[in-house]
């Protein structure tokens, strides 16, 4: 069920926000165990603030579509008086005296708080295979990474333990898992939402956004969480548009981007299939779909990798000395970042304005641009390396190839469900839009959505090892 | 980046030496992406992010 569906059995009062959320801890106990989706569960405060949610409902006060339903947070957002950990030893025992910005504006849209999520330590890596916390796991093959860093947003979504899960994105966090669990993705334009009260893997490429399991509940969270914020010096004061798309599924007058360079190469060969399907049905819903050349992504992703080395050792830089705290593969991140000096890290932030600058010149060809998330379904927990067309990649670099640069330069991004692989793992579409143009990303993705059936297939929970077949 | 061993040496004696060799090898890799672009950055061209000064309260 989606938020939408929840939210009009709410208002039809043939459910009760209690009820909602109290299937949800089920489930959460039912099926946590197996996926280590939730790092902390607010079983009790979670029934009350539903309770309290549905009195006020009763007297006849509704906040809006989020009222009353379940969500969970990925346990980087700050929650007052609730451990929130980055995933880290060095914040395993860190009770913040303050909320995030982003947990402060679900709760007055009254969302019900589930809990906090699971992730890659520090925010810092693709896998969700914590040395701390344990392996967050894919509901659709438990053998397989959900992806992250925000692999207990994707997980939970996937598998019916939240209605929605905020995650952060650095360099891809909330689309790569939206893409390896067959969940929507969104990560806002830079300034869009507010990084208040969340604890910073970097400075300068970090976004805050939503995990849901369609397009039209990525909507309705952004319309919650979009809006200036004093406190995060890069909030902007751009105006908030109303989100949610037209229930029309045309995309009339819509010009869709291909690329033709870069974002096809070395991909699975049914992410492809996947990708390229979607663009004929945007095609057959009326947009018109235009072969474009992107500005050189390799040389983005090269400036974006010298920004996060530099930024996220400088946070950790009071920290690096507890160097038995740290997992291996995050520690040797931390290490090649204090290498790089301060002259290549300003010279990448002067590349990235030119980079900006030439990328921005595509939007006076196309509205949006639709490519592949990532290029390969979820790989196995342990894998480190990827072959595509004969050649092995590291599955950092692979998994986070056609996600990176966005941060880099700023731009929406959604994630979008484009089909299964062979062995019924979901696979992943990107659509990228102009800066502060989300709603176009989202009717996009929406009609997309609506005429394809790919986000109608969740796991079955009692055989994660599912392949294919249409789910409940 | 240019040369792993020595800004370790420098600045952050603090890794021991198998952690540098495991390391050298990405940032040989990021070296030889990044290197290139350097050249091409026009004398004018500012960082993406710059200096906002606020007014002083009450001003």
């Amino acid at each position: 069920m989606t938020i939408e569906e929840a939210a009009r059995l709410l208002d039809a009062r043939q459910i009760s926000s209690a009820e909602l959320t109290r299937q949800c801890l089920d489930r959460i106990a039912r099926l946590n165990g197996k996926l280590n989706a939730y790092l902390t569960v607010l079983e009790d405060s979670a029934l009350g603030q539903a309770r309290r949610l549905d009195e006020e409902r009763a007297r006849g006060s509704v906040r809006g579509p989020l009222h009353g339903i379940p969500v969970a947070v990925k346990d980087v957002f700050c929650t007052k008086g609730v451990r929130t950990t980055c995933g880290s030893k060095l914040f395993a025992d860190h009770v913040p005296d303050h909320d995030a910005a982003v947990v402060e504006r679900l709760e007055a849209a009254g969302a019900v708080l589930l809990g906090k999520l699971g992730m890659h330590e520090m925010a810092y890596g693709i896998t969700s295979n914590n040395p701390h916390f344990g392996a967050v796991r894919n509901p659709w093959n438990t053998d397989c990474i959900p992806g992250g860093s925000s692999g207990g947003s994707g997980a939970a979504v996937a598998s019916d333990l939240a209605y929605l899960a905020m995650g952060s994105d650095t360099g891809g966090s909330i689309r790569i898992p939206a893409s390896f669990c067959g969940t929507v993705g969104l990560k806002p334009t830079t300034g869009r939402v507010s990084r208040y009260g969340v604890l910073p893997l970097d400075f300068t490429l970090d976004h805050m956004g939503p995990l849901t399991r369609s397009v039209r509940d990525a909507a309705l969270a952004l319309n919650v969480l979009a809006g200036h914020d004093p406190r995060d010096a890069s909030s902007s004061r751009q105006p908030v548009k109303d989100y949610l798309p037209a229930e029309s599924s045309s995309l009339r007058g819509l010009r869709i981007g291909v690329p033709e360079n870069f974002f096809y190469d070395r991909l699975d060969p049914a992410v492809e299939r996947g990708v390229r399907g979607l663009a004929r049905v945007a095609a057959d819903l009326g947009a018109e779909i235009v072969s474009v050349q992107v500005p050189d992504i390799a040389a983005i992703n090269a400036i974006g990798r010298v920004i996060l080395l530099s930024e996220a050792a400088a946070v950790t830089a009071p920290y690096i000395h507890r160097r038995g705290d740290f997992g291996a593969d995050v520690l040797a991140l931390f290490d090649q970042g204090r290498l790089i000096a301060a002259t290549d890290y300003i010279n990448a932030q002067r590349l990235r304005r030119l980079y900006q600058q030439e990328f921005r010149k595509l939007w006076r060809q196309v509205d949006c641009l639709l490519t592949p998330c990532t290029p390969t379904p979820a790989p196995r927990i342990g894998q480190t390396e990827l072959e595509m067309g004969g050649n092995k990649e590291d599955v950092r670099l692979a998994s986070t190839r056609l996600v990176r640069g966005i941060n880099v330069l700023g731009e929406p991004a959604l994630a979008i469900p484009c089909g299964f692989s062979d062995d019924g793992l979901p696979l992943g579409a990107q659509i990228i839009g102009r800066p502060f143009e989300e709603d176009v990303i989202l009717r996009a993705g929406a009609a997309l959505e609506e005429a394809t059936d790919f986000r109608r297939r969740p796991p079955e929970e009692d055989s994660p090892q599912r392949r294919g077949g249409r789910g409940d | 980046m240019k040369n792993p061993q020595q800004a370790a040496a420098a600045f952050a004696p603090d890794i021991p030496a198998e952690q540098l060799a495991r390391i050298e090898t990405p940032l040989a890799a990021l070296e030889a992406a990044f290197r290139p672009l350097v050249g091409r950055i026009p004398h004018e061209t500012e960082p993406a992010y710059l200096l906002a000064v606020a007014p002083e309260a009450g001003a």
